[in-house]
């Protein structure tokens, strides 16, 4: 039965995939100028460009390239960046675990964040503190991350400098992991100095991330809090002389979790393609800082291969939040 | 939360928003200097309550530029770009949401796989290609804001369509013979303008963080003032003059919360279940 | 206050928290001692290979090129020449001929010693069309080469006065023939080899590169064993990274900062280098009218833009050299004339009314205030009916398009020219078969050409300053200063000042 759901879902997937790659291939073939021309090396003559359109494959007609693109990417070859002359795959790869932890830690702590403001919402309704957490979570959703970024980066660089504003390792410290899972590694093998270096590089990208995404999950979170504390077992409860808070924590959050884990698990898809700024201002070397150096040098390969593994990690990452929810739950299986 | 607090609260949306467009459309008028001029002797002057004097309320930038009339023509930026990149990405989506809702079949799969694909690309890196490759200028944040924005529209409108598709008086409309072009039209559309007064709003404060974040990268306009752009320049002289930086922050914060404001509000009063 | 740094804090810290739990770890946790020295740069590092590609010819990445490798003859901070892996150098009489000596106690990183097959390679290498060396015209007119012990000599195909002067200039760096060959060109970018004072270890591009000292190096021992260079090409973050403590040095700041910094108990050198700022101008419309070109020239109020805006560090030109080149000529200028430049574009039916359109160029944060200045030079343009829009480009992207030619009509750069030559001034920046030249035009070519070997030095350098004259009454470019470098530094190092612009890692001690 799931194994059914499995392929289905699976299955859909895939047309969806191949019309990202059809927009990525489209949009970038729609841009004005001749991708060849930002190749070309000092002093070559005309039979080295021709020669070079050969090798790219650009002097065929364009239905012929898609296709020897599309092959590329199905034996895994995302083709060469320009500007730095490496396998565009290979760039991806060394860069993609820097974002992923970025990504992670910012979801947890906007999760942290966004139940103790909603909890604490709940607890103390109709007072000041509700006043204030709602003028927070107003202010902090309007902010957008780079914006938050910036806020951070004046406050912690300059007035009070408790952590490092750009990079992702101390360069100096002696670690030479095996994997690009820097903090992962850093924990299996003890190296907790490591793990406090990267946690403090990562301190301000990932609450810069963090805030306006806790704004908009305790939006949500309060809102199924509120509905869910006018429920019969939550009045039992307090029949049964539970404190508001224990209420709130051991009964009410527990059923009014399921849309706030929906909504992020949507956001987490969305965080992974949202890094791009934030990256760029501390410098934290993921993919989205990768991107932004693939613009400014044009490098189409490379912005090519970075748009297409983006839109399939978001397909894949909602793939698999779909899954585990009929996991979770088999009556959605039949949807 | 309680009505008043609603009340309370579009009214402060409202000022906002009425200040913004005035600002924007008497700019040339109130401002009390060309945002462009510079005066090298000048620079750096803060704002009147800082030692500042009254010829330049906010001071003036590094080049000796009043601050004050930058922000003025910075909001007619902000409203221009938002005001027609909402409404053309609401058109492409509405178009669209409207055929595939009410068609259905091959064309719904078609435009919905479209959404979908479309929707799984990173915008802010979308619009930062888009803008590097079309040039810097206004226009281009337009463009940038409707391509990746429609969808929004697009899906939402998509599934209210089919709400409405299936109700008795469209069912009434498709029996009497009327054209499906009409019944969309006349029937389907007036059902589903409060929703999209709703996205608008929401889609206006996104419009003007799009804007920011393409001055903030360099590919705004350079003719033109823009609050990303004010923030970009005013970032390096945070130690000299932090009015810089913080007046366009503050005035980014301050719309966009006005808008989603707005926008919660009236989500409320159209969605009886959130207002309950 | 400022000794009581982020590092330190997290060092404790880091030391607190793993304590309890793995004692082994501790020393590796204070790894950033005193002998570690970290350097905020201003320009990423394209490229390890300092001979060949656009950026190879950027004088601001040498400084990395300068820690890593060694050139054929080296120069001290005041410019003057000395020995590099070369020790002596000359020409025979009628010079048709050359002879260098090559080092003996020099190695490579990889322990290898450096032999005279490996300087050789390196010229034959930069002379061949393949290779893709920028410079490749200037090493292309020595050939023959013939090797005895220690000592080189070759046959001059063509004379070229400058030869030994770009021995110490862009791509004049000697690269180790085996182990370039075996590892190949991608595996060289992870791990090059060279024979400078530093080693790379590690290498993580756009972000940063540790360097190790290199034991067997033949010359003084750099006092920090290990050096970062942070590649932070944003202004502001450079600002933040000196002064929250994450970096010990950095350079490129706006004056004001430097001022503002200097004050707070950093120290700080801002010092005139052999670097100008510029304005190129490409010949495509509107930059064919004259008229256009000399109104942009004279109606920019460069004296403003040097005392105002850069707070006074900077000397305004009119020519491409700056005072201290060979070929400076104080008489040669262009003045600030706006009603002159209106004159010019009335001339040609422009006025503020209708004015000439075209986009301009520019870096943002790469030189202090690079951005402002345009954004200046924007709004003077304005008052007389230029109407010019700014575009930002990084400075790679200024390299390749500048040898497609293919810049937009207007593109602000700097010209670093260390040897003060003219030829590597106007010669390059104007000739119109060098790749660097934007504005192409046969009249200036037919006054450079025969300058390119011309054997007396008088003639040579009198010849250039006409050029300049010709080009100032053309207006083919616009030179607007000379540079003065910002560096910041933390208290308790000493730097020494290169004239070029270099920040060499191995001049850094603790003072």
């Amino acid at each position: 039965m799931f194994g059914r759901y499995l392929m289905l879902r699976l299955l859909l997937a895939i047309p969806t995939i191949f019309c990202v790659a059809v927009i990525v291939f489209v949009l970038m073939r729609i841009v004005p100028g001749d991708p060849i021309s930002m190749m070309i090396p000092p002093g070559a003559s005309p039979d080295d460009i021709e020669n070079l359109r050969e090798i790219y494959g650009l002097n065929k007609p364009v239905l012929d390239q898609f296709l020897i693109w599309l092959n590329g990417i199905a034996e895994g070859d995302l083709g060469r960046s320009i500007s730095l002359k490496l396998g565009v795959g290979q760039l991806i790869l060394n860069r993609l675990p820097a974002t992923l932890e970025l990504v992670i830690l910012s979801m947890g702590i906007a999760i942290f964040l966004a139940v103790t403001a909603s909890v604490a919402a709940i607890r103390y309704k109709d007072t000041l503190v509700e006043r204030v957490l709602d003028t927070f979570t107003g202010v902090a959703q309007a902010i957008p991350d780079f914006l938050w970024s910036l806020l951070l980066l004046l406050f912690f660089g300059v007035i009070l400098p408790l952590f490092p504003i750009t990079g992702r390792l101390d360069p100096s410290l002696s670690f030479d992991p095996i994997t690009n899972f820097y903090f992962f590694e850093a924990i299996f093998t003890f190296r907790l100095d490591v793990v406090w270096d990267l946690l403090a590089h990562l301190a301000l990208p990932s609450f810069a991330l963090a805030f306006p995404l806790a704004a908009s999950l305790s939006r949500v979170l309060r809102g199924s809090l509120s509905e869910a504390m006018s429920q019969d077992y939550i009045t039992l409860a307090q029949v049964k002389g539970y404190s508001r808070l224990e209420v709130i924590t051991k009964f009410a959050l527990r059923n009014a979790l399921i849309p706030t884990i929906t909504l992020s698990g949507v956001q987490f898809a969305f965080l992974i393609g949202g890094t791009v700024l934030v990256e760029y201002i501390f410098s934290y070397p993921g993919l989205g800082n990768l991107a932004i150096s693939a613009v400014v040098q044009r490098d189409l390969p490379l912005i090519q291969g970075l748009i297409l593994t983006f839109a399939v990690m978001f397909v894949i990452t909602n793939l698999l939040i779909d899954l585990s929810y009929a996991l979770i739950n088999p009556r959605l299986r039949g949807r | 939360m309680p009505t008043t607090s609603v009340f309370k609260i579009s009214s402060f949306s409202i000022f906002v928003i009425v200040l913004l467009g005035f600002a924007a459309l008497f700019a040339p008028i109130i401002a009390p200097y060309d945002p462009m001029a510079q005066d090298l002797k000048n620079s750096f002057l803060p704002p009147f309550w800082l030692g500042g004097t009254s010829e330049h309320l906010l001071g003036t930038d590094s080049l000796g530029r009043d601050l004050l009339s930058r922000i003025i023509f910075g909001a007619r930026a902000a409203v221009y770009v938002s005001v027609i990149g909402s409404f053309f990405a609401a058109l492409i989506g509405v178009v669209l949401g409207l055929l595939s809702g009410y068609f259905g079949g091959a064309l719904d799969a078609l435009i919905s796989r479209l959404v979908d694909a479309w929707m799984s690309f990173p915008s802010v890196l979308l619009c930062i290609v888009l803008a590097a490759v079309i040039g810097p200028g206004l226009e281009t944040v337009i463009v940038a804001i409707i391509i990746i924005d429609w969808t929004r529209f697009c899906r939402v409108v998509r599934s209210e369509t089919i709400v409405q598709k299936s109700s008795d008086y469209v069912s009434a409309a498709i029996i009497g013979g009327l054209s499906p072009l009409k019944i969309l039209i006349k029937e389907v559309f007036p059902n589903i303008a409060p929703l999209l007064v709703t996205l608008l709003t929401l889609e206006m404060g996104i419009a003007i963080v799009v804007e920011a974040i393409l001055s903030f990268v360099g590919l705004s306009s350079s003719h033109i003032p823009t609050w990303g752009g004010l923030i970009q320049e005013g970032r390096l002289y945070v130690n000299q003059a932090w009015w810089l930086m913080g007046a366009p922050v503050f005035c980014i914060v301050v719309v966009v919360l006005a808008f989603n404001l707005i926008g919660d509000s009236v989500r409320k009063r159209i969605d009886p279940v959130l207002r309950a | 206050m400022h000794t009581f740094d982020r590092r330190r804090f997290l060092k404790i810290s880091g030391i607190a928290a793993a304590a309890p739990l793995a004692g082994s770890v501790l020393f590796s946790g204070c790894s950033k001692g005193s002998d570690v020295l970290s350097i905020a740069y201003n320009v990423p590092l394209p490229s390890w290979d300092p001979t060949t590609g656009p950026s190879s010819v950027n004088p601001t990445i040498q400084t990395y090129y300068k820690a890593v490798f060694d050139s054929f003859i080296d120069q001290n901070p005041d410019l003057s020449f000395k020995a590099g892996l070369l020790t002596e150098w000359g020409w025979n009489e009628d010079r048709t001929k050359i002879k260098m000596t090559v080092r003996e106690n020099a190695f490579w990183h990889d322990g290898s010693p450096v032999t005279p097959e490996d300087v050789v390679w390196s010229l034959e290498r930069a002379a061949n069309p393949e290779s893709g060396n920028p410079i490749q015209f200037v090493w292309s007119k020595i050939n023959n080469f013939s090797i005895s012990g220690q000592e080189i000599t070759a046959d001059v195909k063509e004379f070229e006065p400058t030869l030994f002067k770009w021995m110490a200039f862009l791509t004049g760096y000697v690269m180790p023939k085996k182990a370039y060959l075996d590892r190949g060109a991608e595996a060289w970018e992870e791990q090059p080899i060279g024979s400078g004072p530093y080693m790379v270890e590690k290498f993580e591009r756009n972000a940063y590169v540790r360097l190790k000292a290199f034991p067997q190096y033949w010359g003084d021992k750099p006092e920090f064993e290990t050096v970062v260079i942070k590649m932070v090409p944003d202004a502001s973050a450079r600002v933040a990274e000196i002064e929250s403590g994450g970096s010990d040095l950095t350079l490129q700041i706006p004056y004001e900062e430097f001022n503002r910094l200097s004050s707070k108990g950093f120290s700080g050198q801002s010092y005139p280098v052999s670097d100008i700022g510029m304005i190129f101008i490409s010949n495509r419309e509107p930059m064919l009218d004259k008229n256009v070109r000399l109104a942009m020239h004279h109606a920019i109020d460069k004296k403003a833009i040097v005392n105002d805006l850069l707070l006074g560090f900077g000397t305004p030109i009119d020519t491409l050299q700056a005072p201290e080149y060979d070929a400076f000529e104080s008489t040669t200028t262009v003045g600030y004339d706006l009603e002159l430049a209106k004159k010019y574009l009335a001339k040609s039916g422009f006025s503020v009314s209708n004015p000439v359109k075209f986009t301009i160029q520019t870096t943002r944060g790469y030189k202090p205030k690079d951005y402002e200045m345009i954004e200046a030079i924007v709004g003077m343009w304005k008052q007389v009916g230029i109407e010019a829009s700014i575009e930002i480009y990084e400075i790679a992207k200024h390299f390749e398009l500048r040898m497609q030619h293919k810049l937009a009509p207007a593109a602000f750069y700097n010209w670093g020219n260390s040897i003060g030559d003219p030829s590597t001034s106007t010669g390059f920046a104007m000739f119109s078969y060098s790749p660097h030249s934007a504005f192409k035009s046969p009249e200036v070519d037919k006054l450079i050409g025969p300058l390119w070997g011309e054997p007396n030095e008088e003639k040579r350098i009198e010849g250039y300053k006409n050029v300049d004259r010709y080009i100032a009454d053309e207006g083919l470019v616009i030179p607007l200063l000379q540079y003065s470098q910002p560096v910041v530094y933390r208290s308790g190092l000493s730097f020494t000042a290169h004239t070029a612009g270099f920040i060499l890692p191995q001049n850094i001690k603790s003072a």
